[in-house]
Parts: C-alpha cells; sequence; structure tokens
C-alpha cells in the first residue's frame, strides 16, 4: 500500500467549505471504488504552527491504482472537484510514501472506514526527518530498533506511539525523508516536554537523542489534530 | 505515460562522480527492462542561477513501473546505487509529470531512447515553471490558446524556442496549483535579446497579449536555463 501525504494551504475563508469538500466528496467518491481511502483528515493546530494549513493522507493500493487516481484528477471524473479545490486552497504539497519495513500496519484498505462517523478528535506529532546523505538506511534501521522501542518503554518522555512510519517514495517529493505519525495518549506529558528544557539524561552519550545525530540533526514536528469524522482517529 | 522528474542539488566535489553514476550505472540499469528510461540529463547553467543543480527525467511507461523501480531502488537491485548518488549530492527532489491535453510530446517510444551514452552536440532548454493563483486547469488552457498556438506558427528561422513538452503535476506528487513547459533553445542571438531587453508589457500599451493577460491567472513562474550533458539521451 502507498500513501498520498499533501499538506493544504487553505482560503481561511473557505475552510469549512474545503473540509466539505473531503468529506462529502473525496471520501465518499473513494469509498466508490477499491483503489483508495482517504485515511486521515488533520488541522494544523492552531498556536502551534502555520494557520489554515490541513494535513490529508490517503491510502492507495499500488502504483497503479495511484495512476488511475491521478488520471482521474488531471481529466477524468474527478476534474471537476480538483478545478474546485483550486479555489478554496492556496496551494498544496504532495509526496508519496511507503510504509517503512518495521512500520505498525493499518490493515487492509477495505478495513478503513468510509462513513463520517464522528469521535473524539485525536492528537498526533507528525515529525519529519531528512537523514544526511547516505545515512537513511542507517537511520531507519536505528529508528525502529531504538526509539520505536524508546516510546513504548515505562517512563517515556512522551506517551505516544507510532501509527505509521513512512519514507518518501523517489520521483514523488523530496528524499530521502522519513514522517513518522505518533499518536498521542496524554497530553500532560506533551506539555512538559514543550514547557521545560530536555533532561540531561535524554541527550546524554548512549540516549537516542545523542546517537542518532549521527544520521540527522534536523527534523519538524506538526501537532496535528484529526477532524471528528476523519475516517482514522 | 509518466515523467520523473528530479532536482539535484549536487555537492560540487562530486559532480563528475555523480554525473558518471548516472551515465554509466543508471542510465545502464534502466535499460535492462522495457518500462523505464533516463530520458534527459541536464546540468543548470551556472550564471543563471543556483550551482551544481542537475535535473534528470526519467520516463515510466506508468505507474506500476514507477513503483517497480522505486522498489529497486529502496530494497532491490537498485538500492547500493541510490546509496551511493545520495552521497554524491546534499537532496533530491522529485515530482511525476503527467503531459497536459495539448502537449506535443505524449508519449515516448522507450525502445528508441539510446541507453549507450554516445556523445553529441549540447543543447540548451528554457524550463518554465508556473504556479497560478486561479484553477490550473484554466492555466493550461491560458498555455494552449495563447501561448502555444501562437508559438507554434513562428517560422523556424525566427523562433527562440521550440516547446516541446507541457506538464502538469500528477496528483499528490508535488506542488498544486503547477505547470511546466519543457522548451528546447533555438536561436542564442534572440536568446540574448530576450535578457538585455528591458521588458515594455504594460498594460495599456499592449493589451490582450499573453504577458498581459497572463497576469490575471498567474504573476510567478521561475525559469530555469537548462544544458544538457553531452551524452544525455535526448538533447
Amino acid at each position: 500500500m502507498l500513501f498520498v501525504h499533501e499538506v493544504h494551504k487553505v482560503v481561511g475563508k473557505a475552510s469549512a467549505r474545503f473540509e466539505g469538500a473531503y468529506r462529502n466528496g473525496w471520501m465518499p467518491t473513494l469509498a466508490e471504488g477499491s483503489d483508495a481511502r482517504l485515511v486521515w483528515y488533520f488541522d494544523l493546530a492552531h498556536g502551534s504552527g502555520l494557520a489554515y494549513r490541513v494535513v490529508t493522507i490517503t491510502a492507495v493500493r499500488d502504483g497503479a491504482a495511484w495512476a488511475r487516481l491521478a488520471k482521474r484528477m488531471a481529466s477524468g471524473d474527478l476534474q471537476a472537484w480538483a478545478r474546485d479545490l483550486d479555489g478554496l486552497q492556496h496551494e498544496s504539497v504532495g509526496r508519496i510514501m511507503v510504509p517503512l519495513e518495521w512500520s505498525p500496519s493499518l490493515g487492509s484498505l477495505e478495513d478503513i472506514p468510509t462513513d463520517p462517523t464522528e469521535h473524539e478528535p485525536t492528537m498526533y506529532m507528525e515529525d519529519t526527518m531528512w537523514p544526511f546523505p547516505g545515512k537513511v538506511q542507517d537511520y531507519i534501521q536505528a529508528a525502529g530498533d531504538v526509539y520505536q522501542q524508546a516510546l513504548s518503554a515505562e517512563g517515556s518522555q512522551v506517551q505516544m506511539h507510532i501509527e505509521l512510519a513512512l519514507q518518501s517514495m523517489p520521483g514523488a517529493g523530496r528524499y530521502p525523508e522519513v514522517t513518522l505519525m505518533q499518536k498521542l495518549s496524554s497530553l500532560p506529558p506533551l506539555i512538559r516536554l514543550l514547557t521545560h528544557d530536555i533532561p540531561a539524561a535524554v541527550v546524554q552519550p548512549g540516549s537516542w537523542m545523542h546517537e542518532a545525530l549521527e544520521f540527522r540533526d534536523q527534523w519538524q514536528s506538526r501537532l496535528l489534530r484529526t477532524a471528528v469524522w476523519s475516517p482514522l482517529q | 505515460m509518466l515523467f520523473m522528474h528530479e532536482t539535484h542539488k549536487v555537492i560540487g566535489r562530486h559532480a563528475s562522480a555523480f554525473e558518471d553514476l548516472y551515465r554509466n550505472e543508471w542510465m545502464a540499469a534502466l535499460a535492462q527492462s522495457s518500462d523505464a528510461r533516463l530520458v534527459w540529463y541536464l546540468n543548470h547553467a551556472m550564471g543563471s542561477g543556483p550551482a551544481y543543480q542537475v535535473v534528470t527525467i526519467t520516463a515510466l511507461s506508468d505507474g506500476a513501473a514507477w513503483e517497480d523501480l522505486v522498489r529497486r531502488m529502496l530494497r532491490g537491485d537498485l538500492s547500493d546505487l541510490t546509496s551511493r548518488l545520495d552521497a554524491e549530492r546534499y537532496e533530491v527532489t522529485g515530482k511525476l509529470l503527467t503531459p497536459v491535453f495539448w502537449s506535443a510530446m505524449q508519449e515516448l517510444d522507450l525502445a528508441e531512447v539510446h541507453t549507450d551514452g554516445r556523445e553529441h552536440e549540447l543543447s540548451v532548454y528554457m524550463q518554465d515553471t508556473g504556479w497560478p493563483n486561479a484553477p490550473l486547469d484554466d492555466y493550461i488552457e491560458l498555455w494552449n490558446h495563447d501561448y502555444w498556438q501562437f508559438m507554434r506558427r513562428i517560422p523556424p528561422e525566427k523562433k527562440l524556442l521550440d516547446i516541446l513538452a507541457c506538464f502538469q503535476v500528477a496528483h499528490g506528487s508535488g506542488f498544486r496549483p503547477e505547470a511546466i513547459l519543457l522548451q528546447k533553445i533555438m536561436n542564442f542571438s534572440t536568446l540574448g535579446h530576450l535578457l538585455t531587453s528591458v521588458e515594455e508589457y504594460d498594460p495599456t500599451t499592449w493589451p490582450g497579449t499573453y504577458m498581459t493577460k497572463g497576469l490575471d491567472l498567474r504573476d510567478q513562474w521561475e525559469s530555469k536555463l537548462l544544458r544538457t550533458s553531452n551524452w544525455s539521451p535526448i538533447w
């Protein structure tokens, strides 16, 4: 399965219509076929970054299914929908990603809900990393062996777990690039992380924070909140 | 058909090694299959923009061919070559392009694309990338009606450039709205005139012209002057 990750710079005054286009247009239209499903619809939490940013993640069965979807958008039944969306967003930046070998699985496309059942919103920390030249495989290996395990350990600094671990596919975004979709299970540890200096023990030699500097030192975190109707929470 | 367009920010000291990997290994590796070919290897002309930037364009028969290629790069027989390419550049940014409905280039016969690195003279391309503030389809139509239809009728001896292809970014693989013109420079003295002349696009002086009308849809684009290597399969 592949994942189309898009960051939308939404027209503020049209944000409700933009969301409606995904909830009432994109999600049910994809549900009519077997090639693709909308997985997540996130708002970037106001107060934590750029305003009126939406992140959508759409799963597609494979490269052929993605190409069919792209053709529908360019010149098929979804062209009018795409044209309407052009008026609701200033721009969007997309990339196509594939799960890392150790990533948890979301199951099959058929398992992804397609009805807009409402839930409590869920917070995610989306981390995107850019490994040093030639270091991407080492980073991926270490992130699976060390970081993922550390997140699930008792006493973890932030209570969250990785729902999906992705890397960009060459030719469809910046490469190498790794993105972790991490679901927060408790808010107080996040607030503590944001409001306190990082403890010395967390960055000392031997720690993940210290050792992973061999592989990368640039990343970006986004705090994302699922829409109440997002297929996955 | 898909075109994998990649912009490489190459480590200056490694520029020759990077080019050699593309010429001697990447091009040859793709030639082993029937559904992918390196078609352009282009150096961003120094003096006209960023240094040590290379643009490569790989043609793919369809989406399945792209996925196959990526899996070879990430976990298959091309993973070692991909790692070595990574070590010769700071980063690479890619997008998948599809020809717009009026593009002169639609399908390439991949079997006809050279894979032997034969040498030839150099060509220079002007790659224009535009970002409309209007629906993408309207911009593509403007290019068709007011630019392509006009430019194609200019006699060869008066042509600044030849519009070889026009692309849009395939869904989810890059920026939207964005469209790209790939244009081969045919006359360098006309290019010199273009670069050194003062623009006279005052709407009151030139009402209805492409440059003026185009402002209704966009006022931001970027031109890159790209020079083929002397072995680029297409030049």
